[in-house]
């Protein structure tokens, strides 16, 4: 049982002065998956990654990578882990092959020797290799970054906030990436603020406050929302949230893009009632359907 | 076992290798530096040495002239033609003077009042006060003191030549100047080594400083700390193409030195190689120090510039030592620069061993044994 766990953490706990970063954090990654830490800005996610990659030391609690300890045995950690952190962290005035072959030789491996596990990615930005790091766009940047965290064959792969400030085509076929990584026998550690993409990862943690709110699959998180849950459509979304904030038996009322989300209990108000309610405010031309949740949805209950 | 052991070395030395190569290169990549540490040995050998000169000549001298006798006239051209003083104006009336000195036109002006002429053919002992005023400008203290003094030998050396002649010989007392290691008392020789110590200075122990906190800023070394890469490796690796500068630039500035104004070095190159091992060692010490006091390039500028204007002003560079009050006397005792300064001033014009410079060394080495292990000590805590 237990050498199948890529990651376990038990009770970490850090603080930066008078801020606590992470409360009493427990977290088991298998092998093999693609494990996502889901939450906003300031949750904490980066915290845990730093303390999970060993550049900073948990103040309670222990943590395991690959069965080694993250403080006593973070030598070994180094070996065999890959960290792509969110911003941009290589040498700029490097070029791309210098950078790729630095990284290789850190670790004590070649690029040829490894150039199996990089291929698919490196041959996206091979026509680029004597290119400065700096000269690089947003996304041959990630790409580059992606290839040096994975050219010394690591067994877990940690990617903090990789698709931040990157857009939504890309942001995809980076997804599209990990899959091919994790079909390699890759474990892949990712945190990312959107929960759209809480649904690509086989298993999730939402994180709040320093707080995991929530964990399992993202259709357990999902099958685990107890309330009804009502998509509002309108032209006027201010007066819309203002009219519907009040109803009884409204728990949640929040705006989702173009449409805002109404949870309410099982037995509570109904979309005729609903609807009812905004025609009486003169808020004429809206519409009411039930809908399913998705963890956005979780997120907001939970937090 | 014995196998992998070999393979584990293989790899290491591969991964020294490329973090040597990865520093160069960036070091050779930057747009500015190659190209600085080029030009640093000949400002140093031929632009500073003229800049940082101490001595004053040229004093803009204006005379006054109420006496209007022989002897007066004779006093004027002897200050005339000593060499020291430029002479803006003579005979001008004593406010007109005043209102070139309020310019700041002149440096000095001579007053000769009436009865000099008389002073000097009286026969009498000169009781009264001679009839010559001198007022300086010292708006630069230096350049006053020292115009004074000029002034003051060029008229007491006219006086006693004048007077002389009917005085006994015997209360002449002659004296005779000898300078010892630079002969002719030239600045330039003075200040080389001193300014080859600023350079290294400068090159070990804040160029890497930056550099470190620029990986900082960058986020790099944290890439750099989630691999293998020890940070004993890494800071090595840092150092080691500033060391190369360093030899580059006091071999260079020597060399030059030896091609322009055929100075040699008096004592030997081994020890000047020594000296600058251990004040290299002193000072990426120091600027490792700041490197992990500071979260980025600004504050660790900062730093440095404020103890970079310690370093050279308290350490016997520029004025010396002795002159300093008792306070700031024990403040260049714990300024790794005076040490270094001394030594290699006593090597370069005295020809110093390092049986004659041991305390220096001593000094030097125990300095930088004290910033090293603070630095590596903090460097542990804040990573």
């Amino acid at each position: 049982m237990q050498e199948e766990l890529a990651i376990r953490v038990e009770g970490i706990c850090k603080s930066y002065k008078d801020t606590k970063a992470l409360q009493d954090i427990s977290l088991d990654i298998r092998n093999g998956e693609i494990f996502g830490l889901i939450g906003p800005d300031g949750a904490g996610k980066t915290s845990l990654f730093r303390i999970l990659t060993t550049l900073t030391l948990p103040d309670e609690g222990h943590a395991e990578v690959n069965g080694n300890d993250v403080v006593s045995d973070y030598e070994a950690i180094r070996r065999t882990i890959g960290y792509m952190p969110g911003h941009f962290a290589l040498y700029q005035d490097l070029s791309v092959a210098e950078n790729l072959d630095f990284y290789a030789t850190v670790f004590g491996t070649t690029v040829e020797a490894n150039y199996d596990t990089i291929k698919e990615i490196y041959s996206q930005i091979e026509m680029f290799r004597d290119r400065k790091a700096k000269n690089l766009s947003g996304g041959m940047k990630q790409k580059l970054a992606l290839c040096c965290a994975l050219v010394h064959k690591p067994d877990v792969l940690f990617l903090d906030e990789p698709t931040t400030g990157v857009d939504a085509v890309s942001r995809k076929e980076f997804w599209t990436m990990l899959a091919r990584i994790k079909a390699s026998g890759v474990t892949i550690f990712v945190s990312t603020p959107y929960m759209d993409e809480a649904g690509l990862c086989d298993r999730i943690a939402l994180i709040h406050e320093g707080k995991i709110i929530d964990r399992g699959t993202p259709a357990e998180i999902v099958s685990r929302y107890p309330d009804r849950l009502y998509s509002v459509r309108g032209d006027n979304m201010f007066r819309i949230l203002n009219v519907l904030r009040p109803i009884d038996g409204v728990l949640r009322c929040s705006s989702f893009g173009c449409e805002c989300h109404v949870a309410v209990p099982q037995d509570g108000p109904d979309a005729t009632l609903l609807l009812a309610a905004l025609e009486n405010a003169g808020l004429h031309g809206c519409s009411v359907e039930e809908t399913e949740p998705g963890i956005e949805d979780c997120f907001i209950r939970l937090s | 076992m014995g196998q992998y052991k070999k393979i584990q070395d293989k790899t290491l030395t591969a991964m020294w290798k490329y973090l040597l190569k990865k520093e160069f290169r960036q070091f050779l990549r930057d747009p500015g530096m190659p190209r600085m540490v080029m030009m640093f040995p000949f400002l140093i050998i031929l632009v500073f040495p003229y800049a940082a000169n101490m001595e004053v000549r040229n004093i803009k001298l204006a005379m006054v002239d109420n006496d209007r006798s022989d002897q007066s006239s004779l006093l004027m051209e002897k200050c005339a033609s000593s060499g020291y003083f430029e002479v803006k104006s003579v005979s001008a009336s004593p406010e007109e003077a005043q209102r070139m000195m309020d310019d700041g036109r002149i440096d000095a002006i001579l007053t000769i009042d009436t009865g000099f002429g008389k002073y000097l053919e009286g026969s009498g002992p000169m009781q009264d006060a001679m009839p010559v005023g001198i007022k300086v400008n010292t708006v630069n203290g230096t350049r006053g003191n020292i115009g004074s003094q000029y002034l003051n030998a060029c008229i007491s050396g006219f006086v006693m030549s004048e007077k002389g002649m009917d005085s006994a010989p015997s209360s002449q007392v002659e004296i005779r100047e000898s300078y010892l290691y630079n002969q002719f008392m030239d600045y330039k020789l003075f200040m080389i080594p001193a300014l080859i110590v600023i350079a290294i200075t400068m090159m070990c122990g804040f160029l890497p400083a930056l550099n470190i906190v620029s990986e900082k800023e960058k986020g790099t070394i944290e890439q750099i700390n989630v691999t293998p890469v020890s940070k004993t490796a890494f800071i090595v690796c840092k150092m080691v193409p500033y060391i190369a500068v360093a030899y580059f630039m006091v071999f260079s500035c020597l060399l030059l030195a030896k091609i322009v104004f055929g100075y040699g070095c008096a004592g030997s190159i081994f020890s000047i190689i020594i000296f600058t091992f251990a004040h290299i060692l002193v000072m990426s010490s120091f600027g490792l120090l700041v490197s992990n006091y500071s979260e980025n390039a600004q504050q660790a500028m900062f730093i440095i510039w404020f103890f970079s204007m310690v370093f050279m002003l308290m350490s016997g560079i520029f004025t010396p030592i002795e002159s300093m009050p008792e306070w700031a006397r024990a403040i260049t005792y714990a300024n790794p620069l005076t040490y270094y300064a001394d030594a290699m001033r006593g090597i370069c014009l005295k020809g110093s061993t390092l049986a004659d410079t041991w305390f220096d060394l001593v000094c030097l080495l125990g300095i930088g044994g004290l910033t090293t292990t603070w630095a590596v000590l903090s460097y542990h805590k804040t990573n």
